[in-house]
C-alpha cells in the first residue's frame, strides 16, 4: 500500500514538473538581411521601434524608412525627378523641379528637396543620402508576404505604396506614351516589382539610400538585442 | 455480457474518455485562464475532430453497453464502495454526453454549457475514486484485469459494432448543418444598410437562431444570435441581431496622465485585450460545412509545426486543406463608420515575418487598394506613447478621430489636461477601397441587442471570397469588448436560396 502511494506521489511530481514549465513565448528572430536602426543609427531588435532606417547587410547600404507621421519621410509624398548640379564635379542639373506633392515645402516637391532635408537632419547619423540605383532598388523587390502588400519586406519597410519609386538612373530613352518627353529616369514599381522608364516630370515615390561608412560596418549590427520590450 | 467483452469495452472507454477529457480541457482554456497551467499537458491543433470523434464513439459505446446490459448484463461483484462509484461514473458520462450533444446542437446552451464544464471536473474526481482507488487496492494486478486477453467472437463483434456505430454517428454529426432559408427580394425592393432592419421585407425572411457560448465578457459567456437573409439576383442581405448587454465602443483609448499619454489596456500586449476594446461580430463562410469552424481552429500555444507560437496561448485560425474560408469582421468602432465590415479570410498559415511581433497564421485581411484606419500612436508601448494626431475641440469626444478635424501632434499644441481621453483610431480615409471593401455593413445597439445589416455580391470575383450560393455554410461569433475571446457554435447554417 505504501509503495503504491509513493508511486502515486512520484507520478504527481512528474506531472507537476511538466506543468511547471512556462509555455514557449514568441521570440524575435533576426532577419537574415535587414536590421532596424533608430533615428540616431543605433541597431534595434526586429520587434523594437520606432525605427527610421534599415541596414541592408548584403549590400552595406542604409535605407530610409517611410512613415505615416506627416514628417518629411511620410510615405504619401511624391516627387518629380530632379537633381541639382554639382559644380565640383561639373554635373549639371537634370530633371524637372517641383512637380510632386508634399506638405513640407512651400512649393511642390522634387527628389532633391527630400535629399537635402534628409541630409540636413542627418537621418540615422548619416549625411550622404542619395537616390538608389535601379539595381540597388530592385534588390529590395520580393514577393508580397500578405495579400495587398507591396513587393517588399513590408515588416521592415512599412508604408510602401503600390507605385513607382525613383532610381538615380537618368537619361533613359522613353517610349510609347512617354516618347514625346524623350528622356526620363528609371523607376521601380513595388506593385509589379518591375522597372519602368518615366518622364522626369512624373510624380513618383522615393526611398533614399546611403552608403554605410566603412567604419560602421561592424558596429551597426553589434549590440542588437531581441527583447520583446515593445511591439508593433 | 461476457467478461472478455466487458474488458474490451472498458479498455475502449478508457481511451475515449482520456481523449475527450484532454481535448475538452484544451477547449476550456479558451475561457478559463486559471487552467493555463495545464496547457503543457494538453494536445494542440484541430481538436474538434478528436473531441467529437471520441464523443461519437463513446455515445455509441454507452448505447451498446446499455443494450447489452439490459439483454445480458455483466455479472461482477464490486465492493459497496465501487458499486456506488460506478453509478456515479455512469451519471457523469450521461451528463457529459447529453450536455455535449446539446452544445453541438446549439440548444439549451444555458444549461448544457455549465453542465458540460462541471461534469468534466466530476469526471476527474470519478477517475480518482475509481481508477486510483483500484490501483491503491490492487496494485499491478489491476493491469491484468484491465488489459484485454484473447478476444472471442462476442468481444470482437461488440467492438466492431460500437466502432461502426460511432463512426456513423461521427460522420452525421460532423456534416450536420441547419438551414438558413434566404427569402427573395424583388429588384424594386430597397434595403438601406443603416443597422435598423426596419424594412418590411425582412418580415418574410425566416429567422435562424443559434445560441453561442464561450465569449469573454458576455453574461455567462453566451449570446443568442438571430439571422435573416434576403437576396435579389445580384446581392445577399443579412440582418443579424445578437444579445450583448453593453455597448462597447471604448477602443484602447489614450488617457492623459501627468507623465503623458498612456493606452488604457488590459491584455493588449498579448493581443488578448478584454476591457478596452470594441464590440465585434465575425461571420465565417465556407464551401464545406464541417462542424466546429470547418477545421480552421488550431488550438494551443504552438499548434502549427514550424510556425511561431501565439502570445495568448489560445491558438490560431488557419485553413489546413488549402481552401479559403471567407471572414466578415464587423467592428463597432473601426469599420462601423466606414459602413463596412472588414473583409478578411482564413487561408493556409502565412509565412512568419521577422519584423512582425504578432503572427496570425491563416487569419489575413483581403488586399486593398487604399484607405485605412491607423492606430493613433507613433509606436505601441505598454507605457507612454506619442499620439499621431490631436482632435480639434469639437471632435474630442468622437470614438474615431477624423483626419479633417484633427492636427498632427506636437508637444506644444498638446493642452489636454490630465484625465482627458483620446481616440486610438484615426481614419486616414473614410473607407477601404478594393477587395477588402466588398461587405457593406452598419450596426446599431439598442437595449441590450446589436442589430447589424450586411450586404455583399453573390460573386465578387475575389480569390479570397467565398461565393454566396446554395450550400454555402456560415458560422457566427460575437465579441463583447474582447479582442479574440469570441462566442462560438458548432453546427453551421447552410444557405438555401429560393429557386
Amino acid at each position: 500500500m505504501i509503495a503504491r502511494l509513493l508511486m502515486s506521489l512520484t507520478a504527481v511530481l512528474i506531472v507537476a514538473s511538466v506543468l511547471w514549465r512556462d509555455p514557449a513565448a514568441p521570440v524575435a528572430q533576426p532577419h537574415p538581411r535587414f536590421v532596424k536602426l533608430d533615428k540616431h543609427g543605433n541597431p534595434l531588435s526586429p520587434w523594437q521601434g520606432p525605427w527610421s532606417c534599415v541596414l541592408d547587410t548584403t549590400q552595406q547600404l542604409v535605407w530610409e524608412v517611410k512613415t505615416d507621421s506627416e514628417n518629411i519621410h511620410d510615405g504619401y509624398w511624391t516627387y518629380s525627378w530632379y537633381l541639382s548640379g554639382d559644380p565640383r564635379t561639373s554635373d549639371r542639373a537634370r530633371g524637372e523641379a517641383n512637380l510632386g506633392d508634399c506638405y513640407f515645402e512651400t512649393s511642390r516637391c522634387d527628389t532633391q528637396d527630400l535629399i537635402n532635408r534628409t541630409r540636413q537632419a542627418a537621418l540615422c547619423g548619416l549625411t550622404q543620402w542619395r537616390l538608389p540605383s535601379a539595381q540597388e532598388l530592385s534588390s529590395l523587390v520580393q514577393a508580397p508576404a500578405r495579400p495587398g502588400h507591396a513587393h517588399i519586406a513590408q515588416d521592415f519597410f512599412p508604408h510602401m505604396k503600390h507605385g513607382d519609386y525613383w532610381s538615380a538612373d537618368h537619361s533613359q530613352p522613353l517610349s510609347g506614351h512617354y516618347r514625346r518627353f524623350k528622356q526620363g529616369a528609371l523607376a521601380v514599381n513595388f506593385h509589379t516589382g518591375k522597372q519602368y522608364s518615366l518622364p522626369y516630370r512624373n510624380a513618383a515615390f522615393v526611398l533614399l539610400v546611403a552608403d554605410l561608412p566603412s567604419e560602421h560596418h561592424s558596429s551597426r549590427t553589434s549590440g542588437v538585442t531581441h527583447q520583446p520590450t515593445t511591439g508593433n | 455480457m461476457r467478461k472478455a467483452t466487458f474488458v474490451f469495452l472498458h479498455m475502449l472507454t478508457i481511451v475515449l474518455v482520456i481523449c475527450s477529457l484532454f481535448t475538452g480541457l484544451r477547449f476550456s482554456l479558451l475561457t478559463q485562464d486559471w487552467l493555463k497551467f495545464l496547457s503543457a499537458l494538453l494536445p494542440q491543433g484541430n481538436l474538434y475532430f478528436w473531441h467529437i470523434g471520441s464523443a461519437s464513439l463513446l455515445s455509441a459505446l454507452a448505447a451498446g453497453y446499455l443494450l447489452l446490459s439490459l439483454w445480458r448484463p455483466y455479472r461482477s461483484s464490486p465492493s459497496h464502495y465501487h458499486l456506488w462509484v460506478n453509478r456515479f461514473g455512469y451519471l457523469i458520462i450521461l451528463g457529459l454526453l447529453s450536455s455535449g450533444w446539446l452544445l453541438w446542437l446549439g440548444r439549451f446552451v444555458a444549461i448544457a454549457q455549465p453542465l458540460h464544464f462541471y461534469s468534466l471536473w466530476l469526471l476527474l474526481i470519478y477517475l480518482l475514486m475509481h481508477g486510483w482507488a483500484y490501483f491503491i487496492q490492487h496494485g499491478k494486478y489491476v493491469l491484468s484485469a484491465l488489459l484485454p486477453k484473447q478476444p472471442d467472437k462476442h468481444s470482437i463483434a461488440a467492438v466492431i459494432s460500437v466502432t461502426a456505430g460511432g463512426l456513423l454517428l461521427y460522420s452525421a454529426a460532423q456534416h450536420s448543418a441547419e438551414t438558413l432559408t434566404v427569402a427573395s427580394l424583388a429588384p424594386e425592393e430597397f434595403i438601406e444598410i443603416d443597422g435598423l432592419g426596419d424594412e418590411s421585407h425582412w418580415q418574410r425572411a425566416p429567422v435562424y437562431t443559434i445560441e453561442t457560448h464561450g465569449g469573454i465578457n458576455f453574461d455567462d459567456g453566451r449570446s443568442t444570435i438571430q439571422v435573416q437573409a434576403l437576396a435579389n439576383s445580384q446581392e445577399s442581405y443579412f440582418l443579424v441581431r445578437w444579445t450583448d448587454s453593453s455597448m462597447s465602443t471604448n477602443h484602447l483609448p489614450l488617457l492623459k496622465t501627468q507623465a503623458g499619454w498612456k493606452i488604457q489596456q488590459n491584455g493588449f500586449y498579448e493581443f488578448d485585450e478584454r476591457t478596452f476594446y470594441e464590440d465585434k461580430l465575425a461571420v465565417m463562410l465556407s464551401h464545406s460545412c464541417e462542424v466546429g469552424a470547418d477545421n480552421t481552429a488550431q488550438l494551443g500555444n504552438r499548434p502549427l509545426d514550424g510556425k511561431p507560437p501565439n502570445w495568448h496561448g489560445k491558438g490560431f485560425h488557419a485553413s489546413m486543406d488549402g481552401k479559403i474560408r471567407d471572414l466578415w469582421h464587423w467592428k463597432a468602432v473601426r469599420t462601423n463608420d466606414m459602413y463596412l465590415a472588414d473583409d478578411n479570410f482564413f487561408g493556409p498559415p502565412a509565412i512568419a515575418q521577422q519584423g512582425q511581433r504578432r503572427y496570425t497564421a491563416g487569419y489575413q485581411p483581403d488586399g486593398k487598394e487604399s484607405g485605412a484606419y491607423v492606430m493613433n500612436w507613433q509606436w505601441y508601448k505598454p507605457g507612454l506613447v506619442t499620439p499621431k494626431r490631436l482632435p480639434d475641440q469639437s471632435n474630442a469626444h468622437l470614438s474615431v478621430l477624423p483626419w479633417f478635424g484633427s492636427t498632427p501632434y506636437t508637444a506644444e499644441n498638446d493642452d489636454f489636461a490630465p484625465g482627458s481621453t483620446l481616440s486610438s483610431i484615426l481614419y486616414r480615409s473614410n473607407r477601404f477601397e478594393g477587395d477588402r471593401a466588398d461587405v457593406r455593413a452598419r450596426g446599431t445597439w439598442d437595449n441590450g441587442v446589436w442589430t447589424l445589416e450586411l450586404v455583399r455580391k453573390h460573386y465578387t470575383g475575389s480569390e479570397h471570397d467565398v461565393p454566396l450560393t446554395n450550400g454555402t455554410c456560415m458560422w457566427f461569433s460575437a465579441f463583447d469588448h474582447a479582442q479574440v475571446g469570441h462566442t462560438r457554435h458548432m453546427r453551421p447554417a447552410i444557405l438555401r436560396y429560393p429557386l
